[in-house]
């Protein structure tokens, strides 16, 4: 039997570390081939693209920084001249300004907005026209910050809260096509951005603090974005799946700790 | 106008500081710039040059002469290239 995703490609923006690497060596493990977007680290996406080749699909990895709608652009020409499709498009790629709400700055707030949202948007309208006649999947990753309030995570809060809305109207408009649209929103995940945030002191170290007593850890996030792709998942739409261990339905509950 | 000069210019506009202050003996510490203002100098300098200057790289950097005479060699590579 081939794997669920065999044929299939798909385009991870923020590809080469942290969540999206997870996201796409999962992906790659189900068979499909891999686009891995990214913008400021080529080593570590050139190693994720020898690990997705490792386990027997094709890689390729394209540099555009999403916060740039022409870079989007050119990004997408690329893939068109070089594919002429796409099946999955994985919004991942993510940036962000730690701030009190009174200090964000309009430099700030553009940047957040433009690689967490506004490129989300660009990339979907893109990547659909690349899912023409078979339709695909696009998943975005959001996080917990959209609807709780985390501190100093203001503008990166807000624009996962646009990200989570226009999934929505994105899962509405795009179902004709038979592209099914959702996002995947985590706690704090133990990623080299987590451990920025920590030493920045723009976060407390809730490391163990889930009720399920371990971290999220990237390939969590991993298997659901991969069960979204799956056509099991065909009929859910525009959603939000939470991936926390339980930490936002649980807040007065004392973090177990694993036994000894 | 030299890659120096076009580096400073670049610097200057997105700091939002005089130009002179930037000197190759400087550090982005030295003109108050947060990482929001390094990251975009170092955007602005890529697409200004068509040239790629990797994080890695980025951060090997001690001072503004480093950046500069990093550029420069990319500059020179592309030429010949």
């Amino acid at each position: 039997m081939s794997p669920p995703l065999a044929g299939k490609l798909a385009l991870v923006t923020g590809g080469g570390r942290g969540i999206g690497k997870a996201i796409a060596l999962k992906l790659a493990s189900q068979g499909a081939d891999i686009i891995v977007n990214f913008f400021r680290h080529r080593e570590t996406a050139e190693e994720t693209a020898k690990d997705i080749e490792a386990l027997g699909v094709k890689a390729s990895v394209i540099r555009a920084n999403v916060g740039n709608p022409a870079k989007i652009d050119e990004m997408f020409d690329i893939i068109n001249r070089d594919f002429g499709r796409l099946d999955i498009l994985i919004n991942n790629a993510a940036s962000g300004v730690g701030r009190p709400v009174m200090d964000v700055t309009v430099k700030a707030w553009d940047w957040t907005m433009d690689i967490n949202a506004k490129a989300a948007l660009l990339c979907a309208q893109r990547a659909s026209k690349l899912m023409e006649g078979r339709g695909g999947k696009i998943i975005s990753i959001s996080s917990l910050g959209s609807s709780f309030v985390l501190p100093t995570y203001t503008v990166v809060g807000v624009s996962k809260a646009a990200l989570e809305a226009l999934t929505r109207y994105l899962a509405i408009e795009l179902a004709p096509k038979n592209i099914c649209v959702n996002t995947v929103a985590a706690s704090a995940v133990e990623t080299e951005a987590l451990k920025f945030y920590i030493k920045e002191q723009l976060m407390p170290d809730t490391r163990q603090a889930t009720p399920v007593g371990r971290m999220v850890i990237p390939e969590d996030i991993a298997n659901v974005v991969a069960f979204l792709c799956s056509e099991e998942a065909s009929m859910i739409r525009g959603q939000t799946v939470i991936v926390d261990g339980g930490t936002s339905i649980a807040p007065f509950v004392i973090p177990s700790k694993e036994k000894d | 106008m030299s890659v120096e000069e076009q580096v400073k210019d670049i610097v200057a506009k997105i700091v939002h500081v005089d130009k002179g202050v930037i000197t190759r003996e400087g550090t982005f510490k030295d003109i108050k710039a947060d990482s929001l203002d390094i990251v975009q100098a170092l955007v602005a300098v890529e697409d200004a040059f068509d040239i790629e200057i990797p994080d890695e790289e980025a951060q090997k950097f001690q001072s503004f002469g480093d950046f500069i005479s990093y550029v420069e060699k990319q500059v020179t590579e592309k030429e010949k290239a």
